[in-house]
């Protein structure tokens, strides 16, 4: 983005919803700030984006004064003057020996203070570190060939105090290698106007330090899952033509590309993503090639596997329907723009990435688009369970087509297990933000507006875990909200559309009626694009009234008539 | 010259976007209170971007007036 770009996109910027995010360096911050600004006004439309900025020279004090100021996170980008302001070009002081060893023991100390500074900021709002971004000066008596002693011991002073930070919860540390693929090393210094402004960025790496800078601290949702194409995709050649020994991923058939590709893939299912093939080709003979044991994506990973001769774009309606998936989360990988194309009119919403099978050096290109599309905080034990409990719910509706019938509900023998959950749990958190479908208001929440809500005294967060003789779906529903008089006021209540035809949104109220005493609930619904399986949930209480935003007062009487036998075990849990 | 000002015109909407386009082209550091160091970096940054050019900040010292950043610029196009 050019600064001009990025001017034009704050003054175009409209939102109302105030979005406070500091700032925090010890330079002036000038188009770093700009840049800033423009993503954060990119990645959040709705939102009108305020950046508090400190005082030039004092990092230590701007890290200190924002944990006083309330906002929905910080970017604290330390260079090395930072450490020490004679590694600074605008320092006049002398670079002799005995000063270099001054400098390493201040550094050290100054670490210390740093660390201290980040830690509490991290207490109450999310902190994006960046460590320093321009190379030290020519400090030492060396030729610049030759690393110095007093070189990597900065390095060494610089990633114990990474190290140390990095160990806090809330804080994320910027991945300078990657910042290093779109801002090199050598276009970063803007020597004339770090001298004359106190500014040391070029245009370019403010731009790409800011891009990241606000990816990191407020990464977008990941996808949740991938399509991908077969042949000259996931292996090189066509299998109709050379038959299962002639296709090909590795160094020596030319078609490493493939290998690197099928990694990424067995990588990403790992982590919870949901992967499946969509393919025309021969049913038989996919399956015999699925089954040659040097393939480095695991079939077991893959579901569904839809092939067959007919569009590409039914195949992948079939694929989003078994997900139970909306287009916009998932990901279609393919050789031929052609099927890209297709897919993309009959889906849209959909993203397709063309996979460059005629281009070996695109290959990383599309890799660090995966990881970007999918890189999530961490993995927990649902990400494990989501494939295999697809599975199951596959089998699960094919015993029971339509509405499940009370005896076999009754025989699926269910356990729920409701959990009170801290403040900052990260599974409610990510529940409540990839919700679409059973979402009372599809309200979305930065981590400082969730901590700062949930720890509003009176307020109870509780998650929903479901077991049946199908097997486990983990945690899958979360429900908060607060006590007000005799009534149970709810503004949280979402569930995975894994768990839908279970009946576990009627438990849900139900034990939320019987645990708080309340004589009715009162719901802060929202209808949205996507939350109509909770519409239809709610149509079942209030079938005469226009279901409008605002609060819903169930009375325990209504529900109690209208709620369905429900069979589950339920299993109360103090903590999660 | 027109293409300069134009050009020159665009970058006064972006770095000072609350100014009233028909007072750009007498716009200068005394009679505009935005107009401060900090804004003239970002003007100086803006007209690199416009018009291609490696802007030398010495080059620009003095030049804090609409017309006489068209004049520098249309120097500096000239001898390239």
């Amino acid at each position: 983005m050019r600064l001009g770009e990025a001017l034009q996109i704050i003054q175009q910027a409209t939102g109302d919803r105030k979005r406070q995010i500091h700032l925090l360096c010890s330079f002036t911050p000038l188009h770093f700030a700009t840049f800033v600004k423009a993503y954060s006004s990119l990645r959040f439309p709705g939102d009108s984006i305020s950046l508090h900025t400190g005082l030039y020279g004092d990092l230590e004090g701007n890290i200190q004064r924002a944990r006083d100021v309330e906002a929905q996170g910080a970017i604290a980008v330390a260079e090395w003057d930072d450490f020490d302001p004679r590694l600074g070009l605008r320092s006049s002081s002398d670079w002799t020996r005995s000063t270099l060893e001054d400098i390493a023991t201040q550094a050290e100390e100054k670490s210390s203070r740093l660390a201290a500074q980040l830690t509490g900021l991290a207490e109450v709002m999310p902190v994006t570190v960046v460590a320093p971004t321009l190379a030290l000066p020519p400090v030492t008596h060396l030729p610049p060939a030759q690393a110095s002693a007093f070189e990597l011991r900065l390095n060494t002073i610089l990633n114990d105090f990474l190290r140390e930070v990095c160990k806090q919860k809330g804080i994320k540390l910027l991945n300078a290698s990657y910042l290093a693929i779109t801002s090199p090393q050598n276009a970063r210094h803007d020597v004339q106007m770090d001298l004359s402004a106190g500014f040391p960025y070029t245009p370019p790496h403010a731009d790409a330090l800011a891009q990241l800078s606000v990816d990191c601290l407020f990464p977008a949702a990941p996808k949740k899952g991938l399509i991908t194409d077969l042949d000259e995709t996931l292996w090189r050649g066509v299998l109709g033509d050379l038959g299962v020994d002639g296709i090909s991923w590795s160094l020596e058939g030319k078609s490493q590309a493939h290998a690197l590709y099928q990694k990424v893939l067995a990588s990403l299912a790992e982590s919870g993503v949901l992967v499946a093939i969509a393919s025309k080709n021969d049913p038989k003979l996919v399956e015999a090639a699925l089954r040659r044991s040097d393939l480095l994506l695991p079939p077991t990973n893959v579901f569904p596997i839809e092939v067959s001769w007919g569009a590409k774009s039914d195949a992948i309606g079939r694929i989003l329907k078994t997900w139970n998936i909306g287009p916009d989360s998932v990901v279609f990988v393919d050789d031929s723009p052609m099927e890209l194309a297709e897919v993309a009119e009959k889906h849209p919403g959909i993203e397709c990435l063309k996979f460059p099978s005629d281009d070996p050096k695109g290959i990383l290109a599309l890799l660090w688009q995966l990881r970007t599309r999918f890189g999530k905080q961490e993995i927990r034990e649902e990400d494990g369970l989501r494939r295999q409990s697809l599975r199951r719910a596959a089998k699960f509706v094919e015993e029971v087509p339509a509405e499940a019938s009370a005896d076999f509900l009754a025989r699926l023998k269910a356990h729920l297990t409701f959990a009170n959950c801290a403040a900052d749990h990260g599974r409610a958190f990510e529940l409540v933000n990839k919700t679409n479908q059973f979402n009372l208001n599809g309200v979305r929440y930065s981590e400082a507006e969730w901590k700062t809500k949930n720890h509003q005294p009176g307020r109870f967060l509780t998650t929903v875990s479901y077991e049946d003789r199908f097997g486990p779906l983990g945690k899958i529903a979360v429900l908060g909200g607060w006590m007000k008089d005799d009534r149970c006021c709810v503004d949280i209540f979402v569930m995975s559309c894994r768990a839908f035809s279970r009946h576990i949104e009627f438990q849900a109220l139900q034990q939320l009626f019987a645990k708080s005493g309340a004589s009715a609930i009162r719901l802060q619904f929202r209808p949205t694009e996507r939350n109509g399986p909770l519409q239809t949930f709610l149509r079942r209480f209030f079938p005469s009234d226009s279901l409008a935003e605002g609060e819903l007062e169930l009375s325990a009487e209504t529900f109690a008539k209208s709620c369905p036998p429900l069979f589950h075990e339920v299993i109360f849990s103090e903590s999660d | 010259m027109d293409n300069i000002q134009d050009k020159l015109a665009r970058c006064f909407s972006l770095a000072f976007p609350k100014m009233d386009p028909g007072q750009y082209r007498t716009a200068s550091a005394e009679n505009t209170s935005q107009w401060d160091s900090m804004a003239q970096v970002t003007l100086l940054s803006l007209i690199g971007e416009e018009f291609g050019i490696e802007v030398n900040f010495e080059q620009f010292e003095g030049a804090t007036s609409f017309e006489a950043l068209a004049r520098q610029i249309s120097e500096i196009c000239a001898g390239a």
